[in-house]
């Protein structure tokens, strides 16, 4: 896989591009984007007590 | 705290999105203006106290005396001024007294000095407006319109920071597919808190050895390691703020500027801080370096620029010495990237070398956050030990 198709598949997962790679479209690119879901939910649920401020917040 | 609390989704967040979206276009500014104003209340409250919260009136009085700049009127240069006193006072007044009575306590101390929230954001864009406008570049908008853009809730306390002239089209347009905006803007909020939670609290545990004390004691082959996980956890905590807010701005239908565009990994400096808080650099290159001269002038002026830029860069980070050493450091090595790359010509594109200048630049800037995440005594003593042990 090249690297630009990967920045672009990551990008679209991550919510900050619209356009779906081709890769990514289609009833395979749906379940993908479900298990980002879960495995973000899943993180944040795992890791969300030890939360501190944001950096940039006192700024 | 703010995009990791359940009251920032649960109480502002959605039903203002809902609200707006489904809201007349004359009346949606005011719905922004209501939940921005009650957002800044709760949180400058739980912040600052009664003291935090009464600083909505600086948007009020920002937001009145905006409808008096006129292209090449003077009231734009109040407007200007104004916001440099605001952030100077609240900012940099115990950090410029005591300077002035170095070593000495000092009698100008404002002993119960706090930071108002988001009051360095919020002033770059109170001045950016009052620039535009006396430029010509923007219209004046409505009241509403103003308000809503200075209370837009989701980029209020650490941006990305906007242009009113991109803001006013967004909040005037027929608003976007619903499922689509809501989708990709969960995502990303989803995505935001993940880097927080999973990546940038997590390295919380090896950033807190970056003091005085685990430095002189610590095995110093970890001393790079800290500061690495330091350099992560820095990008994983903004450009996961930064997330968060340009999802939330999504929910809305409403498209804000991107922050953050693979920064790690650039070839050189230059590129780096054109994918780093892209907000900030714009700003700074428009009102501060174009200003200066910007690139127009003779050589040595240049260098001058681009230091002076980055030592107001590293000032706006924070008040403190070390932000200054931080600011000089990225601004030697802009400069020093424009005497190589003049010394010779443009650079190679041979995988060799693009690989090598990756390499060094993403050195360099993590170097460089030794002088970001430490006091300058406590910097002195990580190099120090580095290198001569």
């Amino acid at each position: 896989m090249k690297l630009e198709t990967l920045r672009s598949s990551l990008e679209f997962l991550a919510g900050s591009r619209d356009e779906a790679p081709t890769l990514l479209t289609g009833r395979y690119g749906a379940a993908l984007r479900c298990c980002v879901w879960i495995a973000a939910i899943a993180l944040i649920y795992a890791f969300c007590g030890q939360s501190s401020k944001f950096i940039y917040i006192d700024f | 705290m703010i995009f990791n609390t359940l009251s920032y989704y649960f109480c502002f967040l959605i039903p203002a999105a809902i609200a707006f979206r489904l809201a007349t276009v004359r009346v949606r500014p005011w719905i922004i203006v209501l939940f921005g104003s009650a957002f800044f209340l709760h949180f400058a409250y739980g912040m600052a106290g009664v003291g935090g919260a009464l600083c909505l009136l600086i948007f009020l009085w920002e937001s009145l005396t905006s409808r008096l700049y006129r292209p090449g009127s003077r009231w734009c240069l109040l407007g200007l001024t104004q916001s440099l006193l605001f952030l100077g006072l609240f900012k940099y007044w115990n950090f410029f007294t005591g300077l002035l009575f170095f070593h000495q306590s000092n009698p100008l101390r404002w002993q119960g000095a706090f930071l108002p929230l988001g009051i360095s954001f919020f002033t770059f864009e109170f001045y950016h407006y009052a620039w535009d406008r006396r430029a010509g570049k923007t219209e004046a908008g409505r009241l509403s319109e103003y308000l809503s853009f200075i209370l837009f809730f989701p980029t209020m306390v650490a941006g990305p920071i906007k242009r009113y002239q991109d803001f006013l089209p967004k909040l005037r347009a027929t608003l976007g597919d619903w499922n689509q905006d809501w989708e990709r803007g969960a995502t990303r909020i989803l995505c935001g808190l993940v880097k927080k939670f999973a990546v940038a609290d997590l390295l919380t545990a090896w950033t807190d050895h970056l003091n005085a004390h685990d430095l002189l004691t610590a095995d110093r082959r970890m001393l790079p390691v800290w500061l690495l996980a330091y350099g992560i956890k820095i990008y994983a905590d903004f450009s996961g703020y930064s997330d968060i807010a340009i999802g939330s701005a999504r929910l809305f239908g409403i498209r804000v500027p991107e922050n953050f565009d693979w920064p790690y990994g650039r070839r050189n400096i230059q590129r780096f801080w054109q994918c780093w808080h892209i907000s900030l650099t714009r700003w700074l290159i428009d009102y501060v370096y174009i200003p200066l001269g910007g690139s127009r002038v003779a050589r040595p002026r240049i260098y001058a620029n681009l230091i002076a830029v980055m030592l107001i860069s590293g000032l706006w980070h924070g008040a403190g010495v070390h932000f200054l050493a931080w600011g000089l450091w990225h601004g030697l090595l802009l400069a020093g990237q424009r005497l190589w790359r003049q010394w010779r010509g443009e650079p190679s594109t041979a995988p060799v070398p693009v690989f090598s200048s990756r390499v060094l630049t993403f050195v360099l800037v993590n170097a460089g956050w030794a002088f970001f995440c430490m006091d300058l005594p406590t910097a002195q003593i990580f190099f120090r030990r580095l290198f001569v042990g």
